[in-house]
């Protein structure tokens, strides 16, 4: 789990980018992502997706195709830094 | 196919540099205006990048008679300036090309982005007679297409400087949602809609218009569209589902169920609630036509994960594939949340997932600017 406090980090700051606003950066764990948390549309859901492939080299649509991860800043972090875990050499 | 042609604008699209002659301003290049406007009677839309000030687009517009699509002035790299294009229309790579006169920026965008398609000014005459830049149909939608973008650039920027949620800013500009059956007049639209939709696509193919006309004369499917309007414009025809209402809901169960065989919703549409309205009129109509489930076969591509962003909201769910072979006991434990269904045994093409909505839970509000 050393990782994942900067997995949740980085992931704060690219919803920061993509929503023009700083409070992904403070809001709980538990902040939805999609409507009444962060309020992405599904356009700028993906756009956080491909950021997600392209930064960490987690395919999460590909992997998870309900999507759950991306119910929380939390999920989202949790998936993705279990993802580089099981890939990291010897781990 | 090219949905969009990005120009350059000093010593390309006008015949002289921008800032080099401010007591008068260059006009624009004849021949390049010509094709621009032959361009964008296609359905093919236009747009600026250009190493200026922003000022310089509104005189392009002027001296061409053409409202861009889009427009990026400033002094990034070229390569920039068009994935910010592409971000804002919803285009990939592969659907733009760039006209430059300047060889290294040239090359730049080459390097940078080597799908986009990248034409001298001299080359540009040639290159439209070429298959990318001539759709087989150009419909009423595709020739208003450069003005609908306008209109999207004119909404957009009000949008940023208003200052309550998207709702009150869609009751603000008057939006309306006609849902309604589809009829013959709407097959070249609704075919076209299924050959550009890639975003919001559940089939991730084109349907013919042949095909579009048998479904109409069906008893057993439902093709229904959506229209869009605001104060700002008329989008036309936006969005399209195919529903087969006499599906068993499943193997051996007594429910029933719709199947939504196709949806389809346009990039232009993006970013105003309307593939949301779509579900949550669909699971509504269904349930009050007697189905306990909507279910929608989609494919799993990279290019419509905003289209699985939208069901996910809607109460959708991936179906447990009754015929896949049961993982051995303890496996399912170790695993992330939601791994992908790999292997399928069930006969399923490969990157085709079965949504399942069903009916009997809370479903989605209809918002009140949708009519039906």
């Amino acid at each position: 789990m050393t990782g994942q406090p900067d997995v949740t980090g980085q992931l704060r700051r690219i919803l920061a980018e993509l929503t023009d606003d700083s409070a992904p950066l403070e809001a709980p764990l538990d902040t939805a992502l999609l409507r009444d948390g962060i309020g992405l549309d599904s356009l700028r859901g993906a756009a956080l997706l491909a950021r997600v492939h392209s930064q960490f080299g987690v395919d999460v649509a590909g992997e998870d195709l309900n999507l759950d991860a991306m119910a929380t800043i939390g999920t989202l972090a949790a998936f993705i830094a279990h993802r580089v875990a099981v890939r990291a050499p010897g781990g | 196919m090219i949905k969009c042609v990005i120009w350059d604008l000093d010593d390309t699209l006008l015949t002289g540099v921008y800032l080099e002659s401010p007591g008068r301003r260059p006009p624009a290049n004849p021949e390049l205006a010509g094709l621009l406007a032959d361009l964008a009677g296609r359905g093919i839309l236009q747009a600026i990048a250009s190493r200026n000030p922003p000022e310089a687009a509104e005189h392009a517009e002027r001296v061409t008679g053409h409202a861009f699509a889009a427009t990026e002035c400033g002094w990034e790299a070229k390569s920039a300036a068009i994935t910010s294009i592409m971000t804002d229309l919803g285009l990939a790579a592969d659907e733009v090309a760039f006209v430059d006169d300047d060889a290294l920026e040239r090359a730049e965008v080459s390097f940078s982005l080597p799908d986009v398609l990248v034409l001298a000014p001299r080359d540009v005459a040639d290159a439209a007679s070429w298959p990318a830049f001539s759709p087989p149909v150009v419909t009423d939608e595709a020739r208003r297409r450069g003005e609908l973008y306008a209109q999207r650039r004119a909404r957009q920027d009000e949008a940023r400087a208003f200052g309550g949620s998207r709702d009150e800013f869609l009751r603000y500009c008057e939006q309306r949602l006609t849902i309604a059956p589809a009829s013959r007049p709407d097959l070249p639209r609704l075919h076209e809609l299924s050959v550009r939709t890639h975003q919001f696509s559940s089939t991730g193919e084109a349907v013919g218009e042949a095909a579009f006309a048998s479904l109409l004369e069906s008893a057993d499917h439902r093709v229904i569209t959506a229209r869009l309007s605001d104060r700002f414009g008329d989008d036309g025809l936006v969005g399209c589902c195919v529903i087969a209402t006499s599906a068993p809901a499943a193997e051996g169960a007594a429910a029933r169920a719709w199947e939504i065989q196709a949806l389809m919703m346009s990039c232009r549409a993006m970013g105003r609630g309307v593939i949301d309205a779509l579900l949550a009129w669909i699971c509504r109509a269904a349930r009050e036509g007697g189905a306990d489930q909507a279910r929608l076969p989609c494919v799993i591509n990279p290019r419509n994960v905003p289209l699985r962003i939208a069901l996910t909201g809607a109460g959708f769910r991936v179906e447990d594939q009754p015929t896949r072979v049961p993982a051995p006991r303890g496996v399912q434990g170790g695993r992330p949340p939601g791994p992908a269904p790999r292997g399928v045994q069930g006969g399923r093409p490969p990157g085709l997932a079965r949504y399942v909505r069903r009916l009997d839970q809370a479903l989605p509000e209809l918002p009140g600017w949708v009519s039906a």
